[in-house]
């Protein structure tokens, strides 16, 4: 068993060089890349996955809070209208109600005001009803003359008119 | 006496003389059969969540990765299984030396065949990008004149990263082994009964010589391969 020279250049001893190289070359890449890139791979496609979903989700929640933010904008109109209407509502009915009490109090008046005309025409024909037979009696009573009570009324329901 | 020898030869493939089967032959198949067991190991049962040893299987696999990228821009990446290749081959071919095998690293035949296969794929890229014409005309640039400079440049370029790599490694063995002989002189001329220079002072210098020197040479002729190629492909 002799050794080779300490610095020696052989065509065989390169090649087997290069032989072993190819071969380790083999290993590297198919028992240590091509797994390691394979996980890489996958796990960027998940990452990017995952990243794609949220996105997704997102944009539903975005477009979910778009729909509310109508709705609640909707329903607020709504209200308002409805306050609106009601309001109108209830405005023209009080001053229909007002309008009905303000009628029923003017025919009151009326009314009272026709009675109370009456009653004090009444009264004023009462009195002079009174008034006539009084004047009759204490003429009677004064002059002593045989008149007619008839004839006293007539003159004396002339005075009064002529008194007014 | 002391001797600082080439690999040994082993036998001779069928009896040929010329096709021997030598000590670095012999310890590049161990660190193969070393570098398979590492990467079946940590490959094995990769999972979506990474425990340690997957994380440091994708770690080495971005690191060169991300030097690729970096030296020898984007689209690049199919580069990254040969640079790992070398790495590991560097590395745990001169590191092989802490295990009392001879530095695969220290044999010039093994560099060199590193170094062919680069400047191959330097060639390679150069005609590819500037078609054949164009890689010929490449020499006579700047000036006519330059012409035997630049295919010496060419040449030069495996030269100098198979050497460089070698140079440092066989300097390393060369300097362990005279090292140690030395200390052993002096601890025979001082009469000592246990060969006590030899114990630790050895382990410090192999820490440079073996371990950094390995480690650094593994990651020059890496960086190296990347920068050709990459300027290749301009």
């Amino acid at each position: 068993m002799g050794f080779q020279e300490f610095v020696n250049i052989g065509g065989w001893e390169v090649f087997v060089t290069l032989f072993n190289t190819l071969i380790t070359f083999l290993i590297v890449k198919i028992l240590l890349f091509k797994p390691v890139r394979k996980v890489l791979a996958a796990r960027a496609e998940e990452v990017k996955a995952m990243y794609d979903e949220a996105e997704a989700d997102r944009n539903e929640a975005e477009a979910m809070k778009k729909d509310y933010t109508e709705s609640i904008a909707n329903a607020k109109q709504k209200a308002n209208e409805i306050t609106q209407s009601a309001t109108r509502r209830a405005t023209v009915r009080s001053e229909e109600i007002l309008a009905e009490a303000n009628r029923q109090v003017q025919d009151m008046k009326k009314r009272a005001e026709q009675s109370i005309e009456q009653e004090r025409k009444k009264a004023i024909n009462e009195i002079k009803d009174e008034i006539a037979s009084l004047s009759v009696m204490i003429a009677s009573k004064v002059v002593e003359k045989d008149i007619k009570e008839d004839d006293h009324k007539r003159m004396i329901e002339d005075f009064i008119d002529k008194v007014g | 006496m002391v001797e600082v020898n080439g690999p040994k030869v082993y036998t001779y493939l069928f009896g040929n003389k010329a096709l021997p089967i030598t000590e670095t032959m012999v310890n590049y198949w161990i660190v193969m059969v070393f570098i398979l067991l590492l990467c079946l190991f940590l490959t094995s049962k990769m999972e979506k969540i990474p425990k340690a040893k997957q994380a440091v299987a994708e770690k080495i696999v971005m690191i060169v990765d991300g030097l690729v990228d970096q030296n020898m821009g984007k689209n690049c990446r199919q580069y990254s299984p040969f640079i790992v290749t070398l790495m590991f081959s560097s590395v745990f071919g001169s590191l092989a030396s802490m295990f009392t095998l001879r530095s695969v690293t220290g044999d010039l035949n093994t560099t060199l065949g590193w170094a062919l296969i680069v400047s191959g794929m330097i060639i390679y890229n150069k005609i590819k990008t500037n078609g054949f014409v164009g890689f010929l005309k490449g020499f006579t640039e700047p000036i006519w004149i330059m012409t035997p400079l630049n295919i010496l440049s060419e040449v030069s370029t495996p030269v100098s990263m198979s050497f460089r790599h070698f140079g440092n490694i066989a300097g390393g063995l060369v300097i362990s082994t005279l090292m140690l002989s030395a200390l052993s002189a002096l601890s025979s001329a001082l009469n000592l009964p246990i060969p006590l220079f030899q114990l630790g002072i050895p382990g410090v210098t192999g820490l440079y010589f073996d371990l950094f020197s390995a480690c650094i040479q593994a990651f020059i002729f890496s960086m190296l391969t990347m920068a050709y190629v990459g300027s290749a492909k301009e």
